[in-house]
């Protein structure tokens, strides 16, 4: 016995010799968004984003504080150089909408981005977990969906349903869902080989839990480089349904609203079309460099020069 | 032919602001030419938007600008409009009653013709008169001609009109363009005309080429040897074609850019009062507008100046509820005014002291539509009235709900008092958007519409209008004017109360002077 106990010390010792001993990481982990603000776009992404956040948040605040005006008041004739940035369509204060205008378009934006990502991540992540037939059930019909532009499909469902803020959002999130599954499930097929998944099988956790803290904190990056990008195309979307006259009904202030409705007066009153214009395209521009910046991060733990 | 695209108008645009930029810079100023004297010869380009593939040269159907505009110049009815809007002989030498207006005689032109050569005789105003009132095809002008019995021919030049009721107002129903007159066997594929001019070529939503027509009978009398019309797509393009002198006249732009075209020395502007009103329309049998004391309460708080200011640039007449500004028996009412402690007091009186929440449906039917709704909701948001505004495209608008929207609106061109009555505020009406129909009114009306004399229905018009004046579903803010653009060098175009652009579509009268 005692031979026996002393050869599976040995072996132990031995095991433990020649073993790789746990050490300390080669690279040294930095937080997320430190990694983000690393990096120059991560930066600039982030001032232009807070830049139009503020503008489109406090503006509704300071109206009549900064303008002077409501942002439905009449002030002028239409189209005349009144004030700072001049009057509307209809004679009113262009600065004045232009504060009370990007609101709506960012939390629509934000909603339906956030409606796309919880649907897409939950379609994505059970196609690869579930596999078989589901998974190519689910991804066939999926790309069925896909087939279909999205702003025809939001234009289809606003003319059939009405232009309301909650179709609006609807619409646009469902649209966003397929394309955001398919990220999340080839995530999601990276990570479902790795060792703890198998772990928290073998400790028969429940399947939900499996996805839900085993798989979902483990495609994070991907998923929010995802909701960066769509976020983007969230705003690009809703401000071109605006435009279109789907989005929000006047006399409502709305960027894409007032892009259309000033257009005529390019030649003599640019104001009304440039104020909305700028702020779309920096809003739009300040998303899509943070997405970058979220997927360089994501690429590694480190910070990158 | 081909229709320059918006690009091409664009490039010319460009390229013609870049001169006028350099010759600025010259100190000198692009010529500011005049039409001068008329003189004979050239051909006119006319720019008109809203043509699609439905367009027609069909004298009986026509739907947008240039079907109108095609219509006015291929043929003639018996009677037509001036510039005053008042009824003047067209192919007809004389038109008579007989006591009670039941048989009207009509005595055509000496010698007139159609553009094939052969003579326009009684048995083509037969003609056209079925094809109008076909039960099978009814054309447009067909609601006006319900009561129209038989028409017969009496000898070489003169045919009556039997009617199966009194009609005082049936020489002003034959003097609507979509009257006019057609020969036997008319082609719409093929038209022989009864206008001025005669069709050369037609390509549906992109243009339309017409030539003189040398058996029209003021045939001397026109100057032109050609006229295009060419469709834009928006009118952006139709402005840029204009400065780029791609055109030479364009019809109908959005007043609030008047003073961009106004600005260009090369340009003149041709400002028209008319009768053409924009009204919101409730309708009298439907909450909460079924009560006199709402719809006088509405109309109670709409700033007519500011509407006028607001939505037409100034463009416009103030309006009071009433339509057919330029009718000879138009009412002297007491201007109504925006009066919000009144409409507080008259809702409240209502059942509605708190206000009330009401949905505005509005659509792009016409310039200015979807502005004055965003301007009658800031003004009614004083006296409490919250007004939802519920934007729908044209189409939606004109579709299965047209005529029985609550709370909408509507577009209407210049029309006498009377005609206007019979289109849109009788229980028949074709267009009764406010379901107007009161016994007390179709009395008088009935009584009114059977003197032809216009001064002796002076007394049962103005009854009529108090009635409408103080109960009525409409509330006429204002009369738009008609505002088109042309080059200077281009004369004979002249104001028209009509509401048909650059002269009331008269391009027999236009010439081209030297640049």
């Amino acid at each position: 016995m005692s031979t026996n106990t002393n050869s599976l010390d040995d072996l132990k010792s031995a095991a433990v010799d020649g073993g790789e001993v746990p050490k300390e990481s080669q690279t040294t982990y930095t937080p997320f968004f430190k990694r983000v603000l690393a990096q120059k776009q991560g930066k600039i992404g982030l001032t232009l984003t807070i830049i139009v956040l503020l503008l489109a948040f406090c503006g509704p605040l300071l109206l009549p504080w900064a303008t002077g005006n409501t942002a439905t008041e009449f002030v002028a004739k239409p189209f005349s150089p009144h004030g700072l940035f001049g009057s509307d369509n209809l004679g009113r204060d262009v600065l004045s909408r232009f504060f009370a205008g990007g609101l709506t378009l960012i939390v629509y934006s934000v909603l339906a981005t956030a409606l796309g990502m919880i649907l897409g991540a939950i379609i994505g992540m059970l196609a690869a977990y579930v596999g078989g037939t589901f998974d190519a059930i689910i991804m066939r019909l999926n790309d069925v969906i896909l087939a279909v532009p999205q702003l025809v499909f939001a234009l289809l469902a606003i003319t059939v349903l009405g232009p309301q803020g909650w179709v609006l959002v609807t619409v646009i999130g469902v649209t966003h869902a397929p394309r955001i599954a398919r990220v999340a499930r080839s995530a999601t097929l990276g990570v479902i080989t790795e060792d703890y998944i198998l772990a928290a099988e073998m400790y028969a956790m429940p399947r939900w839990k499996v996805l839900l803290r085993e798989l979902l904190p483990n495609i994070t990056g991907p998923l929010s480089v995802e909701a960066g990008l769509r976020l983007t195309y969230s705003i690009g979307y809703i401000a071109s349904l605006s435009f279109l006259g789907l989005g929000l009904q006047p006399p409502a202030a709305d960027w894409g609203l007032m892009i259309n409705e000033n257009r005529i007066a390019l030649s003599i009153q640019p104001w009304g079309v440039l104020l909305p214009v700028i702020a779309i395209a920096l809003l739009t521009i300040g998303t899509n460099l943070l997405a970058d910046s979220f997927a360089r991060a994501t690429a590694s733990t480190s910070v990158e020069a | 032919m081909n229709t320059p695209n918006r690009r091409q108008a664009l490039g010319a645009g460009l390229s013609i602001s870049a001169l006028a930029g350099l010759s600025a810079c010259g100190g000198g100023s692009v010529g500011a030419a005049d039409a001068g004297k008329p003189i004979k010869g050239g051909s006119l380009r006319v720019g008109v938007t809203g043509g699609n593939s439905a367009d027609t040269v069909d004298a009986h159907i026509p739907v947008n600008s240039g079907d109108v505009c095609r219509a006015v110049n291929l043929y003639n009815a018996l009677y037509g409009w001036d510039d005053d809007s008042q009824v003047v002989p067209l192919l007809a030498e004389s038109f008579e009653s007989n006591a009670d207006a039941t048989v009207w005689t009509c005595t055509l032109k000496q010698g007139i013709k159609f553009s094939d050569g052969s003579p326009i005789t009684p048995d083509d105003v037969i003609f056209t008169f079925k094809r109008i009132t076909d039960p099978d095809d009814p054309k447009t002008a067909a609601a006006n001609f319900s009561m129209l019995d038989k028409v017969v021919a009496k000898d070489g030049r003169t045919v009556e009109f039997h009617l199966s009721e009194a009609n005082g107002l049936f020489k002003d129903a034959v003097a609507e363009y979509t009257a006019a007159i057609v020969p036997e066997g008319y082609d719409p594929e093929n038209p022989v005309c009864s206008g001025p001019f005669k069709l050369k070529s037609f390509t549906p939503a992109q243009s339309t080429v017409l030539v003189p027509n040398e058996h029209y009978f003021d045939y001397d009398k026109m100057y032109l040897d050609e006229v295009q019309l060419l469709n834009f797509n928006d009118s952006d393009a139709l402005i840029n074609a204009l400065l780029s002198t791609q055109v030479d006249a364009i019809a109908q732009i959005p007043v609030a850019l008047v003073e961009v075209i106004a600005a260009d020395e090369r340009m003149a502007i041709l400002n028209s009062e008319t009768g053409m009103w924009l009204p919101l329309t409730m309708r009298v049998d439907k909450k909460p507008f079924d009560d006199v004391k709402v719809r006088q309460a509405f109309r109670l708080v709409v700033d007519r100046e500011q509407m006028i200011e607001q939505v037409l640039s100034g463009f416009g007449t103030v309006g009071n509820d009433m339509f057919g500004p330029l009718s000879e028996n138009y009412p002297e009412f007491p201007q109504r005014k925006q009066d919000i402690p009144k409409a507080k007091k008259l809702l409240a009186e209502a059942g509605y002291p708190d206000g009330l929440d009401v949905e505005l449906v509005t659509a792009p039917i016409q310039s200015g539509a979807v502005e004055s709704a965003q301007v009658f909701a800031q003004q009614a948001a004083e006296a409490g009235i919250r007004v939802k505004i519920r934007r729908v495209d044209a189409t939606t608008f004109f579709g299965e709900e047209y005529l029985q929207w609550d709370f909408a609106q509507d577009f209407w061109y210049t029309r006498d008092f009377l005609p206007q009555v019979i289109s849109c505020a009788l229980e028949e009406s074709p267009f009764n958007e406010t379901h107007w129909d009161d016994p007390a009114f179709n009395k008088v009306f009935d009584k009114v519409r059977g003197i032809p004399e216009v001064e002796k229905r002076r007394d049962g018009e103005h009854e009529l209008q108090k009635m409408l004046y103080d109960e009525g579903g409409y509330i006429v803010w204002g009369f738009a004017n008609q505002v088109d653009a042309f080059q200077k060098y281009v004369g004979g175009l002249v104001k028209n109360s009509t509401g048909r652009p650059l002269g009331g579509w008269r391009f027999d009268r236009v010439w081209i002077g030297k640049v």
